[in-house]
């Protein structure tokens, strides 16, 4: 709460007023979110106009406070160079600042899509969109992440329409380019599918999800996490359609999956180093997170307890949280492992668990708090 | 008359304009409308038929991902990832094995559409079972998979699903355990098609202990633990190979020993096959030989073909006394079985024997009865044997005129058989025996020169009859 009054009073100091009838003529100053006439600037870069306070602020949580100073070598006018090869140069480098600013404000979208924060994701999403446009063109392929982020984020806040759109202009650009990249029409195929679960059109999201995993296999392999993703979307579909059985297969999949990644992560972790927070992308780590959780919420509550499937669960969503640097709900997770792994005599998960448990309780007063 | 009037319908003449919600009845509107009724009219025929969204992806997408996605769609993840799997597999052994082997020029699975198709029927039919916990009949559909990929280049086909199959088949409890024994017996199998012969006989060891004792059958009528001494039997006689070449026979006995003890059990067919085997290898052939007869008493078919090789192992030893008795035994039996070609054989070795101690005129006596008893038989093989085994003999004595005549025999049989080596064989003997008889006549005429001597030549010459046994037939008398 503090935080947000504190930047907001940053954003207002960040403020200076424009007026639109001072600027030399057709050269209008435009809104960065809504393309209307700015009365705002921000007075960090001088670059950046808005309509109103509201959305200056919403700009600022969402890209703007990471990119300010970034923007500015991009949007001031070309300084005037004699020789052709100091022009040539400087374009080369605002190519490269171009790319670059498209590769953080996608990698920032990514984040708060997976935290979550819908519409805090858009401004940066918008803006990838928008420099990608500029780079590559009105349709080329490239600007098909950007419309995927943007369609990801109006699905989570509800404007169906809007995200349709986003994705029929993203599927026409696949369309229309054959050596398309196997990633992209992964990515494609999923945020598909989750328009149609969400618009409850339930077979075209399955026919979405099972390209969207075809695609995935083929580049990264049957057993890479990025493949169980799309195996997870599908047994919510599957849950939605009543068939249990169905879904519990698929999460078993993918509780095995993420489990022997992590075990993996873990054991090339564990001889005594202190960067541990590095080893996971955040982004995967919260979508991790936020599937594992689901999972266990869902057999927990289901009628038949599969315990060795919960003990698998809980023992990823421990590990997880170990590799991300929080020992503390690592141990809550360890216990809640070690609990259903002891209802099953003879379990092969018990040893593990318990190791993992004593690594998270040396490491508890060692760290600060992390996150 | 009013009446009438009433019932009729009031009809305007002029439109009414006050009254809202009127349809428009201007001419432009009134052209869209019938536009619009002429159209859906004739909703069939539309212009462009319409497709749907499956056929288009069938269309466009190949044939493995339409698989792929088939059964990704069904919810059947795992035949998903075992179809993915075995396609990679595929891939990865071509690549390994480069261009110019034999597996490059075959054609994948996806090229096969048909193999594909059935694959993902079966599979996800497995998969429904697995499901429901039904093992049994995961474990059917599998051992149908590997039995349709039967060409030998599906043959890592069959046997990945023999594998699958087994491991399934170890978790169907209900039936003792008769599922896993067959899937052992496939499994056996499959290793011995591709020569891992340990591997293969601790399978068919396996087997072995399930079904002693049980009395399964299969489908055949054939009981499984008889399949699994032959298997057994199998297995072992091949292992026995490679000692033998590297003539360590004691090893070799021993495989050998077990080899028969399995035959033994199983049907007692085999046991014969063995004996050469074990004669072969064995230097103390009596111990043996007795121990393996003995056991055999009672069938009075098979003791005879044992006695049989067992002459023909002592005869390949050197022995041709014991031999003879064995021979003679066999004789007897096939006399009193009224087995006319076993009785062929008998004769055949028993001269065999004789020749080689020297007995030539014995020799040709059991060769004549050989022939006699083949031609009865209507065994023309072994009768244009026995021809050309006279013959040979009395070359070798000088008698050249009968040999010649056994030998044309010989020769008129081949012909009629149609068998070119044998053919030539014959032709080849008959030319040089013709030869032989008129060697020596020929020799002295071109010798002495004589005006007689230089007619008959020139005669010889233009005819090529043999001229010369005909007038020196009494000469040779005095000489």
């Amino acid at each position: 709460m503090s935080s947000t009054t504190r930047s907001k009073s940053h954003v207002s100091v960040l403020t200076s007023a424009v007026n639109p009838l001072a600027n030399p003529r057709g050269a209008k100053k435009l809104c960065e979110l809504c393309q209307n006439l700015a009365y705002l600037q921000c007075t960090k870069c001088r670059v950046t106009f808005y309509c109103d306070t509201e959305h200056q602020q919403a700009d600022w949580v969402g890209i703007h406070e990471k990119i300010c100073q970034l923007l500015i070598p991009i949007r001031t006018a070309m300084p005037f160079h004699s020789l052709q090869a100091d022009r040539d140069h400087h374009r080369a480098q605002i190519l490269h600042r171009q790319e670059e600013l498209i590769e953080i404000s996608r990698a920032v979208a990514q984040k708060k899509l997976f935290e979550g924060k819908y519409q805090e994701s858009l401004p940066a999403a918008q803006l990838s969109l928008r420099c990608a446009m500029d780079v590559y063109g009105p349709s080329a392929v490239q600007l098909v992440p950007a419309y995927l982020l943007l369609a990801e984020a109006n699905v989570g806040l509800g404007s169906l329409s809007q995200a349709e759109g986003y994705l029929s202009q993203a599927e026409w650009t696949v369309m229309k380019t054959p050596e398309c990249s196997q990633t992209v029409r992964h990515q494609l195929h999923r945020n598909l599918g989750r328009l149609y679960t969400a618009t409850e059109n339930l077979e075209g999201a399955l026919l979405h999800f099972a390209n969207d995993v075809y695609y995935a296999s083929e580049e990264y392999g049957l057993d890479n996490i990025v493949t169980c993703g799309g195996y997870f979307l599908m047994a919510n579909v599957f849950i939605k359609q009543e068939k249990m059985d169905i879904a519990s297969s698929l999460y078993t999949e993918v509780a095995s999956t993420w489990h022997s990644h992590l075990t993996k992560l873990l054991e090339t972790h564990t001889p005594g180093s202190m960067t541990l927070e590095h080893s996971f992308d955040e982004a995967q780590q919260a979508e991790a997170d936020q599937m594992l959780r689901a999972m266990l919420k869902v057999q927990e509550s289901s009628p038949k307890q599969a315990t060795a499937q919960n003990t698998l669960v809980a023992h990823s969503l421990a590990m997880l949280w170990f590799l991300g640097g929080s020992p503390d709900k690592a141990l809550e997770f360890g216990r809640k492992a070690l609990q259903s792994s002891q209802l099953v005599p003879d379990h092969s998960l018990t040893e593990p668990i318990q190791g993992l448990l004593q690594l998270a309780a040396e490491r508890g007063p060692h760290l600060t708090i992390a996150s | 008359m009013s009446a009438k009037l009433t019932t009729t319908q009031k009809v305007t003449f002029l439109p009414d304009i006050n009254k809202p919600g009127q349809e428009q009845t201007s001419p432009w509107s009134r052209m869209q409308k019938k536009g619009k009724e002429t159209e859906t009219a004739q909703p069939a025929k539309s212009q462009t038929p319409t497709v749907s969204k499956d056929e288009i992806a069938l269309f466009r997408n190949s044939v493995r991902q339409n698989a792929c996605v088939e059964m990704l769609r069904g919810g059947f993840h795992r035949s998903f990832s075992e179809l993915f799997s075995l396609l990679q597999r595929w891939k990865e052994i071509r690549l390994a094995a480069g261009p110019g082997s034999a597996i490059w020029q075959h054609k994948s699975l996806e090229e096969q559409p048909a193999k594909l198709h059935t694959l993902r029927h079966y599979l996800t039919k497995a998969e429904t079972a697995l499901r429901a916990g039904a093992w049994s009949a995961v474990y059917d559909q599998q051992v149908f998979l590997a039995q349709y990929f039967r060409e030998p280049e599906d043959r890592w086909l069959s046997c990945h699903f023999y594998q699958t199959s087994l491991n399934s088949a170890r978790r169907v409890k209900i039936d003792g355990g008769r599922k896993e024994a067959e899937a052992l017996a496939n499994m056996g199998q499959v290793y011995m098609e591709q020569g891992q012969l340990d591997s293969a006989r601790e399978q068919y060891e396996c087997f072995y202990q399930l079904t002693a004792g049980r009395a399964w059958r299969s489908e055949g009528g054939r009981s499984l633990h008889c399949q699994a001494c032959e298997g057994l039997w199998r297995v072992y006689t091949q292992l026995a190979e490679r000692p033998l070449q590297a003539n360590d026979y004691r090893a070799a006995i021993d495989t050998l020993s077990k080899a028969f003890q399995m035959a033994k059990e199983g049907e007692g067919d085999q046991c014969v096959a063995l004996q050469i085997k074990l004669t072969k290898c064995s230097h103390s052939i009596n111990t043996c030989l007795s121990v393996c007869l003995s056991s055999l008493a009672g069938d009075h078919r098979i003791e005879g073909e044992a006695a049989y090789r067992v002459g023909l192992a002592y005869q390949c030893v050197g022995d041709q006394v014991t031999a003879k008795r064995f021979l003679n035994m066999y004789m007897e039996m096939s006399t009193a079985l009224g087995d006319a070609g076993g009785l062929g054989k008998a004769y055949k070795a028993i001269a065999k024997s004789l020749e080689s101690e020297g007995k030539l005129s014995e020799t040709v006596q059991y060769l004549e009865k050989f022939a006699e008893v083949s031609q009865g038989n209507n065994q023309y093989h072994n009768l244009e044997e026995a021809c050309m085994c006279l013959g040979v003999i009395f070359n070798s004595r000088g008698q050249y005129e009968r040999g010649c005549t056994y030998f044309e025999r010989g020769y008129e049989i081949a012909r009629d058989l149609e068998e070119v080596p044998l053919l030539q064989r014959a032709q080849v003997f008959v030319g040089s025996a013709r030869a032989y008889s008129m060697i020596r006549k020929y020799s002295r005429s071109v010798e002495t020169a004589s005006h007689s001597d230089l007619l008959l030549l020139t005669a010889w010459k233009e005819s090529r009859q043999n001229v010369f046994t005909d007038t020196t037939g009494s000469a040779e008398g005095k000489i």
